[in-house]
């Protein structure tokens, strides 16, 4: 175990964060993440598989992008196919044939997000039956348990989600307080600390003092990784860059940190930047289905007429199965043939799933690399000038603005 | 036993290596194209949607199946004014089609018009002197006999059917024949006349062998047809194409040796019994698509168990069935395909429940595997001369018709379904219009048929008082 390596909180080994490198500009980190279903590499992206299936994808073609930890979400998985199946089964690895790690949040968030009657009292989040209308109460106990089941690698706390958009600060407040109380009854509840690693999820809404307090006691409960929640796309990316700054600030090197719900290239580049290692979204694989590609110079709308006659590959240069050429035992997939396919038969949004997908962990990949090389700035650079064609006016300002923050000036040339 | 061996105008594309009669039997062959794996016949193609087997991306295709080659319609690729896959040329000079689809290289590519089953065209969209009438994304439209004699031999499919008159799902009465008969002639001669003239010629270098497609009826009511293809276009024509079972009972000699494609459009395992007990070489099964999305998963052998059971045994699982929620076996025991080694009935019952498209996927891979058996197990008892036996074990083994569907199949891409007039049900749940017409939606919220106590026996919450 190399030197630094931090002793594990009392009664866990679920996880071993091994820190390889840390950019000696910004603050990104290149790291080893050691989980009971082997090591990822750290910063990562980290696809999710909501119903225990990435959108049609086989796990052994999601294998074949590289992903090693993928999320599956508790809620649906709580609906079907239900704990008393998953027990029965043996968990959520032995139900899809996942041979990797997984990642499940706490069902919380989708709770609020997707039912909107959801009421959150200090025993948990109380929702009625979306059939009969009768009133449920999901508890920490209860998400925990039901984690327990699924068995992932990594479990999230059940927290009290509220949108940071909400203008009410004594609701943001008590809100964060109540994740605490959450958070320590989860740690009691959590029954498979040796496998499974917890992770708190830290609260505030866009109030820096109440992030920061809330970091602290948190912290203080040394969960073995620690997530920056309630950054769900409807603040200001200014805002959303304040608050990750601002905790990991506080965190210790020895811990991985996630910053939930973010998938956007920019976003993720930024963020790793400004400290974070651990990110998820649907969105690559979402919007696949609507014939869009994420590439090093944005997204394309294969769907579009311009496409239909394009017969370049999605993205040239790119090693995934769809991109490379036959010669190199690709497919050779063009943008013509997904605009063919695509919305017509699923098979088309399969190919550009796998190639959103090994885009984004490719991304991740190189990111990790240049902090590796400790050239991690330049990196930055180029990720943006390639993004945006060399023009610096079309650079998002909150981009550019973060990273003058973290010493990278992306408007002055090296 | 008597082996035919006539290889004349095939040269040696098809070779028969095993047969009793020239017709109404089976008989064992080889179809080798150039560059493709030797298919030994009998066989199955897989049917493509767009060029694509229904819910397997391409590399699923290459790495997780034994499927040797696919039918392909044109009119799948022809709803704009200029198709982009006439334009298109692949930078390493290959096949159009091919490199198009992303086929790879071994599997043998058929090139048809139309689907099969096609979508019927509506009566006022028939086939006219010169043209016929296909399906395309954004409707029905006319296909112009020569545009496709044109066309088709550009994109370079291994085989090539050429364009028949054949009156999809109306029956022909006797002038309407002698009108099929004359306009499949014409078609097919000028077809042959301007390969002559591109054969060389700069985009023309892969042409395809050319089948003949045989009007839906005996030999004998398509007589002066069948006497062009034996005489005048013998070294032309490469194949046959079947429309009907009817045609296999009176093929004449002059043809006989050559292959036999089947496009019957047949519907069970029998079906296809009987179809190769009659001397089909290849065949299309449209069947297992359907199975696929029906949520079964197919499981037989042929000829079946040792013991004859005491009642016909299903063809099928159905995996909508919750009895398999937990069950971790296999799809069928002792299968070796990826689905079955690598994952379990409980897992499909799973995606099937919470519609996601993998479960289609693996059904797919699942189902084709089996044919594939199937396929090898008939080859083998035509090369024990018990292919009539075994068919009547199988007969006895296993019920006739396939497992109805119980479970709702994945969302039906509009496309292939066009409105047949009045009154016609709806072929997608109203619950599912409101998502996104591009595909099949994960959906975000509980399922309506939870109720509160279903949630809490499964543990997710506990009812509130
Ligand atoms: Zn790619
Ligand atoms: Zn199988």
């Amino acid at each position: 175990m190399p030197s630094h390596d931090p002793m594990p909180p009392p009664g866990t080994s679920a996880l071993r964060y091994e820190l390889l490198a840390k950019c000696s500009t910004t603050r990104a980190r290149a790291a080893t993440l050691h989980l009971t279903h082997g090591p990822v590499p750290l910063p990562i992206f980290m696809p999710v598989a909501t119903q225990a299936s990435l959108k049609g994808l086989t796990p052994k073609q999601l294998e074949e992008t590289g992903c090693r930890l993928c999320l599956n979400n508790t809620y649906h998985l709580g609906l079907k196919p239900g704990q008393k199946t998953l027990d029965a089964i043996g968990g959520a690895h032995k139900l899809q044939g996942w041979e990797h790690n997984i990642l499940t949040d706490s069902g919380g968030f989708q709770m609020v997000s997707l039912l909107q009657l959801a009421q959150v009292t200090e025993e948990g989040v109380r929702f009625l039956s979306p059939h009969d209308k009768s009133p449920m109460l999901l508890t920490p106990e209860h998400s925990i348990s039901l984690q327990n089941s699924i068995g992932s690698d990594i479990i999230m706390q059940l927290d009290d989600v509220i949108a940071t958009t909400s203008p009410d600060h004594a609701r943001i407040t008590s809100a964060t307080a109540r994740s605490i109380r959450w958070l320590d009854r989860c740690i009691a509840a959590h029954r498979n600390p040796s496998t499974q690693a917890l992770f708190c999820i830290i609260q505030g809404g866009l109030s820096l003092p109440l992030r920061r307090q809330c970091t602290q006691e948190m912290l203080a409960r040394n969960t073995p990784g620690i997530a920056i929640g309630g950054l769900s796309g409807g603040e200001a990316k200014s805002s959303f860059c304040a608050v990750v700054s601002a905790v990991t600030e506080l965190l210790p090197e020895t811990k991985p940190r996630y910053v939930m719900g973010v998938g956007f290239p920019d976003d993720l580049v930024v963020s790793v930047a400004l400290g974070a290692d651990m990110f998820d979204c649907v969105w690559p694989t979402r919007t696949a289905r609507f014939g869009n590609a994420v590439t090093a110079r944005g997204t394309l709308n294969l769907r579009h007429q311009s496409f239909a006659e394009d017969f370049r590959p999605i993205e040239a240069g790119c090693g995934c199965v769809c991109c490379r050429a036959p010669a190199e035992g690709g497919l050779g997939v063009t943008r013509a043939f997904v605009f063919h396919t695509a919305a017509k038969e699923t098979a088309g949004a399969h190919l550009l799933s796998v190639h959103n997908v090994w885009f984004l962990l490719g991304l991740m990949g190189r990111v990790r690399e240049a902090v590796v090389r400790d050239v991690f700035p330049g990196f930055l650079r180029g990720y943006f000038a390639e993004m945006y064609g060399g023009d610096k006016g079309r650079y998002p300002e909150w981009a550019v603005e973060a990273l003058r923050g973290v010493g990278v000036d992306l408007m002055v040339d090296e | 036993m008597a082996t035919l061996n006539t290889g004349q105008s095939s040269e040696d594309m098809f070779t028969v290596v095993k047969s009793t009669s020239n017709t109404l039997a089976p008989r064992l062959g080889r179809l080798t194209l150039p560059g493709r794996n030797a298919i030994e016949t009998p066989h199955y193609i897989g049917l493509t949607s767009r060029g694509v087997v229904p819910h397997l991306s391409q590399d699923n295709y290459a790495s997780l199946t034994s499927i040797q080659g696919v039918y392909t319609p044109l009119e799948d690729f022809i709803e704009r004014k200029v198709p982009p896959l006439y334009l298109f040329k692949p930078p390493d000079g290959s096949s159009r089609l091919r490199r198009f689809t992303a086929l790879p290289d071994k599997s043998l590519l058929v090139l048809g018009a139309r689907r099969t089953p096609p979508v019927i065209a509506p009566p006022a969209t028939s086939n006219t002197n010169d043209s016929i009438a296909v399906s395309t994304l954004v409707g029905f439209k006319l296909l112009k006999a020569e545009e496709y004699a044109e066309s088709v031999e550009k994109l370079g499919a291994d085989i090539v059917i050429g364009l028949g008159d054949i009156p999809y799902g109306r029956a022909l009465g006797s002038k309407r024949i002698v009108k099929a008969t004359d306009r499949s002639i014409e078609w097919l001669q000028d077809h042959v006349a301007r390969r002559k003239r591109n054969a060389g010629q700069a985009g023309f270098e892969g042409q395809g062998k050319l089948f003949a497609p045989l009007i839906p009826l005996s030999c004998a009511k398509q007589q002066f047809y069948i006497d062009t293809l034996a005489e005048e276009l013998q070294n032309d024509v490469a194949g046959l194409a079947i429309y009907s079972s009817v045609t296999l009972e009176d093929l004449p000699d002059e043809i006989a040796h050559l292959p036999r494609l089947d496009l019957t459009e047949v519907a069970t395992p029998r079906a296809v019994l009987r179809q190769i007990a009659n001397g089909v070489d290849v065949i299309t099964m449209p069947f297992v698509s359907v199975v696929t999305d029906a949520g079964i998963a197919l499981d037989f052998t042929f000829p079946g168990p040792k013991q004859i059971p005491p009642t016909p045994l299903s063809l099928g699982i159905d995996l909508w069935t919750t009895s398999h929620a937990t069950d971790l076996s296999p799809l069928r025991e002792g299968c070796t395909c990826y689905a079955c080694t690598d994952h379990h009935r409980a897992y499909l019952q799973h995606l099937l429940a919470a519609k996601e498209m993998l479960g289609w996927v693996l059904l797919q891979i699942h189902n084709h595997h089996v044919i594939d058996q199937f396929f090898a197990a008939i080859r083998s008892s035509i090369a024990a001369g018990t292919f009539e036996k075994d068919i009547d074990t199988f007969t006895r083994c296993y019920e006739p018709e396939l497992p109805e569907k119980t479970g709702q199949g994945p969302r039906v891409r509009g496309y292939q379904f066009r409105s047949e007039g009045p009154g016609e049900a709806k072929k997608n749940p109203t619950a599912f219009n409101t998502y996104d017409s591009s595909g099949v939606e994960t959906p975000v919220a509980p399922d309506a048929s939870e109720d509160a106590g279903d949630l809490e026996g499964k543990g997710f919450a506990e009812k509130d008082g």
